[in-house]
């Protein structure tokens, strides 16, 4: 059974705003779920319907097993959340914060210890008012705050926002270690390089609508590549390979792109007096750019038709 | 209700309180020194025919009360503009800014991603802004009692009424309290809130005062939450029930709206 399970959830704000539409997926227990689209493009819609902030105007959610609109209070109990741009109650120290937000559970925050070190909170920091807390010191105490009691699912949205380059490393880290310990979390974001680092399997969500769900590796393997290789001589025939387009030979530089097996193209290269050759890896934002060019908006607030990739309609997206 | 949330509420308002006690205390405590002080040289130049008995008469009826006696100088002093405003800032801005300011900052949702019911919220809130309506007027109440033993004029004070007084101002501004607590579970902007909360008081303090100036006006009087607190008489021992319930009547009233009202909203992401 899917921890997060939607049936054609769907959100309008009065006739003219369609901010999700007919949102069908399944998250996996113990998996890293990104849910990835750019700004307005339904992410946050969709946490706060999971979470019972927003009633859906269709479909249904359940979240552990239950239903979203009516267990609202019992699934919170056991999801830890972290909201975008997160406000914290100014007046109170970091340490008074956390420790109100933990006793609102009704129970020990485990992890708390290990977050507070691991995002290097100083004993002196936890003790200053909030008010005084940069950005990126009030993202820790929000991450804190979502994982301290051990959820066993936690919803995060943008949850590296503000955070430097070194905190974002210690913030993958503790993902790794949620992840071995089978804790399952739903990671909403529009920074590529996050979800290809850390996640399993993303959503792509554009104009409210799902456009794409599939395994990180899978998405990254049929990928477009550029391929450059310097070569002595004549240059190989790579025509006929498959996967092969925009094929450019000067000057013994071949240049191309390569989509798919990477296999046929070596293959090709035998024979070839090669004397250098570069596959630019294949990234998410080259995946993510393409399938938000091939899925065409539909009128003002509605996404376009969703690509081939994608699950089927009507049930949700395994 | 949720105790950890009405603790972390008590401690977030425990200044505001401390003020708001003190400052009715000291109000509360100036009434019987008046009375004391000048209230029998009044009632010499009232008696004496100097002022006109139509203008004494309409004095002693602004607002409930008069200067004449002990129980009008606290009945004054209880529905006095300067008491009024204090008991607000728990009555009308605390209650009104207890969810809409919540929503406008941002920190509902943090709040609400723990396990507690919108429902909880509401009543944790309403019986928070009960309480420290109710402190208030002890205060208010305790000022009022010491100084009537200080200067020396405490036999004129029934203990007893003087409780079924506090009790019919707190049942008063508990039934503003739950309008304003209902207009902000309605609105995500603390200032429709307010302005709904602080409107209906401010309505209801003209058409009471309107309708004691005004006999003409007194039909409206009703309307006014202010018409069922009748201090000189529960001061004197008459304490209407009838008040009571119909101030139990609103506060149910706009709570009930609130604790429906508020679920089935949409907490849509702080703009």
């Amino acid at each position: 059974m899917g921890i997060i399970v939607t049936e054609g959830l769907s959100k309008d704000y009065g006739r003219a705003i369609h901010a999700l539409d007919d949102l069908s997926i399944e998250i996996r227990p113990g998996e890293i779920f990104g849910f990835l689209g750019p700004n307005g493009a339904g992410k946050t819609t969709a946490i706060r319907l999971l979470l019972g902030f927003l009633h859906p105007t269709a479909g249904r959610a359940t979240v552990l097993g239950l239903d979203a609109e009516r267990d609202s209070v019992a699934i919170r109990r056991r999801v830890g959340y972290l909201p975008g741009g997160i406000a914290l109650y100014d007046t109170l120290t970091g340490l008074a914060l956390l420790d109100y937000l933990a006793d609102l559970y009704g129970r020990p925050a485990p992890r708390r210890a290990e977050l507070v070190e691991r995002l290097e909170l100083a004993d002196e920091t936890l003790r200053r008012p909030l008010r005084d807390y940069s950005r990126g010191m009030r993202q820790k105490i929000g991450i804190v705050q979502a994982l301290q009691h051990d959820p066993e699912l936690a919803i995060l949205d943008e949850p590296t926002e503000g955070l430097d380059p070194l905190m974002q490393r210690a913030f993958y880290g503790i993902l790794d270690d949620l992840r071995v310990a089978g804790r399952t979390i739903f990671l909403s974001s529009h920074v590529l390089a996050e979800v290809e680092r850390v996640c399993d399997r993303v959503a792509i969500v554009r104009q409210g609508r799902l456009v794409a769900l599939e395994d990180v590796a899978a998405l990254l393997a049929r990928r477009r590549r550029h391929v450059e290789i310097r070569v002595r001589g004549a240059a190989p025939s790579l025509d006929a390979v498959a996967g092969v387009s925009g094929l450019v030979v000067r000057d013994g530089l071949v240049s191309c792109d390569l989509e798919g097996d990477v296999a046929p193209f070596l293959a090709a290269l035998v024979g070839a007096d090669v004397a250098d050759l570069t596959i630019e890896p294949a990234h998410l934002e080259e995946a993510f750019l393409e399938l938000y060019a091939e899925a065409p908006a539909v009128g003002a607030g509605r996404a376009g038709h969703a690509p081939s990739d994608v699950g089927p309609v009507g049930g949700p997206v395994r | 209700m949720n105790p950890t949330l009405l603790l972390r509420t008590w401690r977030a308002q425990r200044a505001k309180l401390l003020a708001v006690v003190l400052a009715l205390a000291a109000w509360g405590f100036c009434m019987p020194v008046i009375y004391a002080a000048y209230g029998a040289q009044f009632q010499h130049i009232v008696d004496s025919g100097l002022i006109p008995r139509q203008m004494t008469d309409l004095l002693s009826d602004i607002g409930g009360g008069n200067i004449f006696s002990l129980g009008g100088a606290i009945a004054l002093g209880f529905i006095h503009p300067i008491a009024v405003a204090l008991i607000c800032v728990f009555a009308v801005g605390f209650a009104a800014s207890a969810v809409a300011g919540e929503r406008q900052r941002g920190t509902l949702e943090v709040l609400l991603a723990r396990p507690i019911s919108r429902r909880n919220l509401i009543v944790t809130l309403y019986v928070a802004t009960v309480g420290f309506i109710a402190i208030s007027f002890a205060a208010f109440m305790v000022g009022t009692a010491l100084a009537a033993g200080l200067w020396g004029v405490a036999r004129e004070l029934d203990p007893v009424a003087l409780g079924a007084l506090w009790l019919n101002g707190v049942l008063m501004f508990a039934a503003f309290g739950a309008v304003c607590l209902a207009a902000s579970a309605s609105f995500d902007r603390l200032t429709p809130a307010l302005g709904i909360g602080l409107g209906y008081l401010l309505a209801s303090y003209f058409v009471d005062v309107l309708g004691s100036l005004w006999p003409d006006a007194r039909g409206v009087q009703p309307l006014s939450l202010f018409h069922y607190v009748r201090a000189p008489a529960v001061l004197a021992g008459r304490l209407d029930p009838v008040d009571l319930v119909v101030l139990v009547a609103v506060a149910t009233v706009a709570l009930t709206y609130a604790l429906i009202r508020f679920p089935r909203r949409d907490i849509a992401a702080p703009s």
